[in-house]
């Protein structure tokens, strides 16, 4: 059985290209496989379940060396700041998370409704409360526009530094304010105009 | 072996150690290096407690003895399984099992939310690895499990406890030590949380999943947990309040409140500060939970034994615990302040409150009578017994009132519920609950807590049918779509309601298990073969007495043939196993014949090989099989909730495969164990009424069972017969109920052998602080109601909604779901 798993799993040793080209877990679990068909050599005559744990002691020990690297790598590969992405955005994430927040208000209180389970007077009240809430915080996350302005920007610096080219940009215009949308966007991100779908 | 896994241990604590303190240089200077550095140092550290856990599984394998914990907990003719299991048969080993859970679990939530929580991660990190060093430290300097025989090593083990030589007690422990070990990440969230100050909601929406999943683990042991006592212990229950069985329950309560009150921050950004005490208190219960069974504080028949060393090291990380956690949370305070308003009492929200009101105050007590004996011994010096009737009466009504709430906590709505709304939703289950209640009374059924338990369970099923059966036909209106369709889309658009719904369903059946416990019957009987005695509708008849032997241990088995109305019902054969290693005691082979209605429960007490005598107990237990359906139930539920959204994205799948499957595995191992193992009618032994309730309250001294003399599952014990015998001693002098417990308080020198503490002097404080902490925390919870809703009629802005704004509006909420 342990001779199977060896030769079936094991890639041809031989193409030095492709093993350089693996991952750094594969390697591991590479090593982890040649050891365990190592100590399965060693141990015959041993009963089968020891020799099954004595091979998953060897995988466990590949996986220690996988994690010690994981450990270290982090202190070569240079990593700029994330400070960047956290402050800014977080306050805007909060109304945003509000926003969705009332929204599913907005959606349980109609369900409720239609369950049966409020009043007409009751669903009209708060349901205008909600949708006042709701469209104060719209308006709140349009007031802090340039935002995706912002995360294109992030997007195409990061796309270059990857050496990818940014993807072609739809060429759709806000009609009303002139703010560049989406392909699929269906209301401007500026100033909330219905775009006409094509 | 021994020392490569003593070394690999001290390795662990280094690269424990080394996470926590890069984690937080990390984060204190932003360094994005240093924190994936610390990420994986944690992942090294599961992987070396992977590579220790097998080293230490391979040690029993090959049974290398000389290692004492090997040595201790297994022995060479042991089944393979069970020496696999050993690793956590024992304290040392079950520590270990404890940090390599932690790590595997640990490492699984770190991997899931490393990106989507950046900045709790380290954090994170940080929490977990300061638990996880001091449990490494524990093993290190006190509990090694790899510590070697100094001079010469036996040649073989004392072999594993024969009570833990049972397939659930296997399986149990995982379970129940996953639930914890799970509880363990919730808490690393709240604790990451309030060290950075990102009190938003987003540190809850990362640990709700995990809080689920350790809950249905922790339900599940809690489950496997009474499934074994009920099959091995051999007394014919389930629960008898033991305090390793009470320091599993605590965190369960806690939890379950936390998993309800998460909804109210989540829906109405109500009571953040109650949930993150709730997450630390929670992690405080299991902690406290393994302390108090694993230092000997408390008696126990799990308890490993008395360790006051052990007692201090423990002490001392939990009070370190509670402050740090609780001063964090002062500290963060004005973070914490949310808008809390209530509308009405007659809203979900209200419901909530009380559901946490009752929950917290099932641990208060739990926790209260648990360490009650301890606490008299400290102040009186008197050790007392609070045994199961204690609890029983105190938690009887709680469960109930919680069954109750169950029912009504789903039919009310969020913020507002009016009369008009209340009587068209109520109408149905109440009607329900009212003909059960009426139809149980015309049946002659006249315990009247079983029957407001199937009255109730009537009121719950009706509710939660209604909820699915109306959210059907307005989902089918909205869509257009049959009964059937709208229903799985009704459960897919909001799984964690009603999965949590199908939990709710799974609780009523444990209720309505539990509620079978008024109905059951037990006798004993001293049968010759061929002899045979009657309990209820069932003829048991003994035929033969059988004695086999397979090398590990020797089996006396009972044949035995259970008649019903004549016809015959069921071979079983209950038998009594003498294990080599553990010649003085033998353990109980209970026969059970498991059906929907009732279990006939067989136990052989003692034997008389010469004469084949043999003196078989017979337990009617009535509904016990629904608990265990109950627990299915409940993880099918848990499992509707957990699954991730794709698997309703497609059609072709409407119902919820893995759930589906996971709960009907869960079932075929409870139901596969359904088939029974084990002519004069003459009398069984009789006891009078008298008898019967003196017995219930006197405490048996065998030593180890820690149960009432009429339950203790060792019939042949010394000590219930010698106490069964003076109890019918004393009757025949005629001393009355309370001159008989009197005279054994006398006799055995203090008020111990009681199952309950009597109610004067300072045990008084044992039945009154219940109360009083009852009355304090419903004050308080209504104090908080009434000042959340005093406020001011929140006016609607004035400003009009501009058309085009509610059009944007309309179209996000179309695409809300």
């Amino acid at each position: 059985m342990s001779s199977e798993t060896s030769t079936s799993k094991t890639p041809p040793a031989s193409d030095v290209h492709v093993v350089a080209a693996l991952p750094s877990w594969q390697l591991f679990a590479l090593a982890g496989l040649v050891g365990a068909t190592i100590v399965v050599f060693v141990s015959r005559g041993q009963s089968p379940a020891a020799i099954i744990l004595l091979s998953v002691v060897v995988f466990a020990a590949a996986a220690v060396g996988a994690a010690a690297l994981r450990t270290l790598v982090p202190f070569v590969r240079g990593y700029e700041g994330l400070s960047v992405s956290i402050v800014g955005g977080r306050a805007r994430a909060a109304i945003d998370r509000e926003k969705t927040l009332v929204l599913r208000s907005i959606k349980e209180l109609e369900f409720d409704y239609a369950m049966g389970k409020v009043s007409d007077q009751d669903f009209a009240e708060m349901g205008l409360r909600l949708r006042t809430r709701a469209a104060g915080l719209l308006r709140q996350l349009d007031a802090g526009a340039a935002y995706s302005t912002q995360i294109e920007q992030e997007l195409t610096r990061r796309l270059a530094e990857a050496g990818i080219a940014a993807a072609p940009r739809a060429d759709r215009f806000c009609t009303q304010c002139g703010t560049s949308a989406t392909a699929t966007a269906r209301f401007c991100g500026q100033c909330g105009h219905r775009l006409e779908t094509a | 072996m021994a020392s490569l896994g003593y070394y690999l241990l001290l390795a662990a604590f280094v690269v424990c150690a080394y996470a926590a303190a890069i984690s937080v240089a990390g984060a204190r200077r932003r360094s994005r290096a240093l924190i994936e550095s610390g990420i994986g140092a944690f992942y090294l550290l599961a992987a070396i407690m992977a590579v220790a856990s097998a080293v230490i599984v391979y040690s029993f394998v090959v049974g290398d003895y000389s290692i004492r914990y090997v040595q201790r907990y297994s022995d060479s003719v042991q089944p393979m399984f069970y020496k696999l299991t050993s690793y956590w048969g024992g304290l040392d080993g079950s520590i270990m099992f404890w940090v390599s859970l932690l790590s595997f679990f640990g490492s699984a939530a770190i991997y899931v939310n490393r990106e989507r929580h950046r900045e709790l991660i380290p954090y994170v990190v940080t929490v977990i690895s300061v638990v996880e060093m001091f449990f490494l430290f524990l093993m290190i300097v006190h509990n090694n499990p790899f510590q070697t025989y100094l001079t010469e090593s036996p040649t073989d083990g004392t072999g594993l406890n024969p009570l833990l030589q049972n397939f659930y007690m296997a399986i149990h422990p995982p379970t129940m030590y996953l639930g914890f070990v799970g509880l363990t990440i919730p808490y690393a969230f709240g604790m990451a949380a309030l060290i950075t100050g990102y009190l938003d909601d987003s540190w809850l929406r990362a640990v709700r999943r995990w809080t689920m999943i350790s809950w249905l683990f922790l339900s599940i042991g809690l489950g496997l947990g009474m499934i074994w006592a009920y099959e091995e212990l051999g007394w014919g229950g389930y629960w008898m309040w033991d305090p390793v069985e009470n320091a599993g329950l605590l965190p369960w309560f806690t939890a379950t409140a936390f998993l309800h009150s998460v909804m109210v921050q989540e829906r109405r950004g109500m009571l953040r500060v109650w949930n993150v005490a709730l997450v630390i208190t929670t992690f405080f219960l299991t902690i406290f939970g393994t302390f108090m069974t694993r230092s000997g504080v408390v008696q126990s028949v799990h308890a490993f034994g008395d360790d006051p060393e052990l007692a201090r090291l423990f002490t001392i990380f939990m009070v370190a615990t509670v402050v740090v956690s609780f001063g964090f949370v002062i500290y963060r305070l004005p973070l914490l302040r949310a808008r809390n308003e209530l509308d009405s009492w007659l809203s979900r929200e209200a419901a909530f409150l009380v559901n946490n009101w009752i929950l917290l105050f099932s641990a208060f007590f739990v926790l209260f009578a648990t360490m009650f004996p301890t606490l008299s011994e400290a102040v009186r010096g008197e050790r007392l017994t609070v045994g199961p009737p204690f609890f029983n009466q105190w938690m009887l009504p709680i469960g109930l009132t919680l069954l109750l709430l169950t029912g009504i906590g789903p039919l009310l709505a969020w913020r507002k519920s009016t009369v008009q709304n209340l009587r068209d939703s109520f109408l149905i289950p109440v009607t329900l609950g009212v003909v059960t209640a009426v139809a149980v009374a015309l049946l002659g059924v006249r315990v009247w807590t079983s029957g407001i338990c199937f009255a109730l369970s009537a009121f719950v099923v009706g509710t939660i049918g209604q909820e699915f059966w109306r959210g059907a036909r307005v989902r089918q209106r909205a869509t257009g779509t049959d009964v059937f369709t709208a229903l799985v889309g009704l459960v897919a658009r909001n799984k964690r309601r009603y999965g949590g719904y199908v939990v709710h369903l799974g609780m009523v059946l444990i209720f309505f298990g539990f509620a079978g416990e008024g109905f059951k019957q037990k006798e004993e009987a001293q049968l010759k073969p061929g002899q045979q005695v009657k309990v209820g509708s069932f003829v048991v008849r003994h035929d033969a007495l059988s004695i086999t032997d397979d090398g590990q241990k020797q089996m006396i088995t009972a044949h035995v043939t259970v008649l019903r109305d004549g016809k015959p019902f069921a071979e079983m054969y209950p038998a009594k196993w003498i294990f080599r290693k553990h010649e003085e005691s033998p353990t109980t082979e209970v026969a059970i014949n498991r059906g929907f209605a009732q279990d006939v429960y067989l136990v052989l007490a003692t034997f008389d090989a010469a004469t084949q005598t043999a003196s078989i107990a017979v337990d009617i237990n009535p509904l016990v099989n629904w608990v265990w359906m109950g627990f299915g139930l409940l993880a099918l539920g848990i499992g509707i909730a957990l699954l991730p959204d794709a698997v309703f994205s497609f059609a072709t799948a409407p119902l919820p495969a893995n759930a589906a499957t996971t709960a009907l595995i869960f079932l075929a191992v409870v139901l596969s164990q359904g088939v029974a193992l084990a002519q004069d009618t003459i009398p069984a032994i009789f006891r009078s009424p008298l008898e019967r309730q003196v017995a219930g309250e006197i405490m048996c001294n065998c030593g180890g069972c820690r149960l009432s003399v009429s339950d203790c599952g060792m019939m042949n014990c010394h000590g219930k017969s010698g106490q069964m015998g003076k109890i019918q001693q004393y009757i025949a002098e005629g001393k009355d109920h309370d001159a008989i417990l009197a005279t054994f308080v006398r006799e055995h020198g203090g008020y111990d052998v009681l199952m309950q503490p009597p109610n004067r002097g300072f045990n008084r404080v044992a039945w009154l602080l219940p109360y009083v902490v009852a009355v304090v925390a419903l004050l308080g919870v209504a104090f908080t109601a009434r000042r959340w809703s005093r406020h001011e009629a929140a006016a609607p802005d004035a400003a009009p909604i501009d058309r085009e704004l509610d059009a944007r509006l309309e179209d996000e909420l179309r695409n809300l779901d």
